[in-house]
């Protein structure tokens, strides 16, 4: 019976780690579409190109009558298991705020060594042969995110986040300004490159936000991703470098 | 690739848990309850974000319990019912459940109304596109193969036996989520993980290797 109960559990973490290597195509965007359908007429089961024409006319001429500031508007989208939620005007550093990589903490934060890291999640953890070996890594809400800390670097502090590749769940929030962020090329994949501080939330695998408040990001921030890990480098660094220390990361 | 998906206004809200003071002005993350509450209410700006948030989620269990190329279309449907039930919602229930019990119910709309096999049969991802094969450890290789031989034997499954595998596991929904997105009793979510992990392990494991040795 014992050993019974013993290939259960084996059983059970292999399905789990199966589960993470299945072929999944991409998802279309449907948040668009969505609200088009819930904006016409209920019998209508999907608008022709007329009506779809009529409505991203309609958001131009929102976009364009609407003075910046009054009614903001934002965009909300998603990419390598961040949801942006981009917002008119610059998002400003609050006086009151330290702002340093590795600010507000994550859910159960655990410091251990890269080796043990490994063992403690279940996608590959990418290290930037450009920086070397992490002073300090952290693994948080079981396995879910790991990060890597570089205090001291020519950029100043500079922190890896990666989390599991082509993930079903958002991971985190960002609210950026709608100007500052640019699709760019890492490792001939497409990553964002977002200028400027924003705030950034950690989202729980329910889509609730921690408790712990959003925190501002220090200097510039780089997203991207392989097939198994996607990545965020944020620091007080420019475009060329963060993408030249992306391309290092194996 | 398109980033505009919908368009939301600011919250500019006095008081909340989960915000961010910023000069003066109040900005914060809409949370699940808040975001239901306010899409109840027909702000279909809050429910866009809903909808971002649970794409993946709710394609992913769409495509593992069988709409296959079709999943896509599931999520909308689903997206659309949702928002038009959102009466019969309870606010203290989880939002994710409730939406995946939806796109179970519309992947099976659409298997029956095709009147084909539930299920298209699940498959194991490529290790890594980009690399040669010389630069994959043995190891790996070997994990790959078991994975491949486990996610073929979950495919020889009977229906119900299969779909409470891919949600407890593909998905990781724990019993009572699952329970919920199937509308199953959850001693039903209980006894058929129990009987397809045997099933599991008799298509696994040769007959000779099951015998406890005696002695």
């Amino acid at each position: 019976m014992a050993e019974r109960a013993g290939w259960r559990d084996a059983a059970e973490s292999e399905l789990r780690a199966a589960g993470r290597h299945l072929a999944v195509p991409p998802a279309r965007d449907v948040a668009a579409t969505v609200r088009q359908r819930l904006e016409g007429p209920p019998a209508r089961r999907r608008p022709g190109w007329r009506a779809a024409l009529a409505v991203a006319a309609a958001f131009l001429a929102v976009l364009i009558a609407t003075p910046q500031g009054r009614a903001a508007i934002v965009h909300v989208f998603r990419f390598a298991g961040v949801e942006l939620r981009q917002e008119p005007g610059p998002v400003r550093t609050p006086a009151s705020r330290a702002a340093q990589p590795g600010g507000a903490a994550l859910p159960g934060e655990r410091r251990m060594s890269l080796a043990q890291a490994r063992h403690r999640v279940s996608f590959p953890i990418l290290v930037p042969s450009a920086l070397g070996p992490p002073a300090e890594v952290v693994v948080s809400d079981g396995g879910r995110v790991v990060s890597l800390i570089y205090p001291r670097t020519p950029y100043g502090p500079l922190r890896m986040d990666e989390f599991a590749g082509q993930p079903d769940q958002i991971y985190f929030e960002k609210i950026v300004h709608a100007g500052d962020v640019t699709p760019v090329t890492v490792n001939g994949t497409k990553g964002l490159w977002i200028k400027g501080p924003h705030e950034l939330m950690y989202l729980t695998p329910d889509g609730s936000p921690t408790v712990a408040p959003p925190r501002l990001t220090t200097g510039n921030t780089l997203l991207w991703g392989t097939p198994r890990v996607a990545l965020r480098l944020e620091g007080d660094v420019g475009q060329a470098a963060a993408l030249a220390i992306a391309d290092s990361a194996r | 690739m398109a980033f505009v998906l919908a368009l939301t206004r600011v919250q500019r809200e006095p008081h909340g848990g989960g915000r961010c003071i910023t000069d003066g002005q109040v900005r914060r993350a809409i949370d699940d309850t808040e975001a239901v509450a306010r899409a109840r209410g027909g702000d279909l700006d809050a429910y866009a974000v809903l909808v971002t948030r649970y794409t993946l989620r709710a394609h992913r269990a769409a495509f593992l319990l069988g709409a296959g190329e079709e999943a896509d279309d599931v999520v909308q449907e689903a997206f659309v019912k949702a928002f038009r039930h959102l009466s019969g919602f309870r606010t203290d229930e989880a939002f994710g459940p409730w939406l995946l019990r939806i796109v179970v119910n519309e992947t099976r709309n659409l298997t029956r109304s095709r009147r084909r096999r539930a299920a298209l049969a699940l498959r194991v991802g490529n290790m890594d596109p980009g690399a040669a094969a010389g630069d994959i450890p043995v190891d790996e290789v070997l994990a790959a193969e078991r994975r491949a031989r486990l996610v073929a034997a979950v495919n020889a499954l009977p229906d119900k036996e299969r779909r409470v595998l891919v949600c407890r596991y593909f998905l990781e929904l724990s019993e009572a989520e699952t329970a919920r997105v199937l509308a199953w009793p959850l001693g039903s979510v209980k006894s058929r993980t129990s009987r397809a992990l045997n099933r599991l392990r008799g298509l696994l494991v040769p007959e000779q290797e099951t015998r406890v040795p005696s002695g």
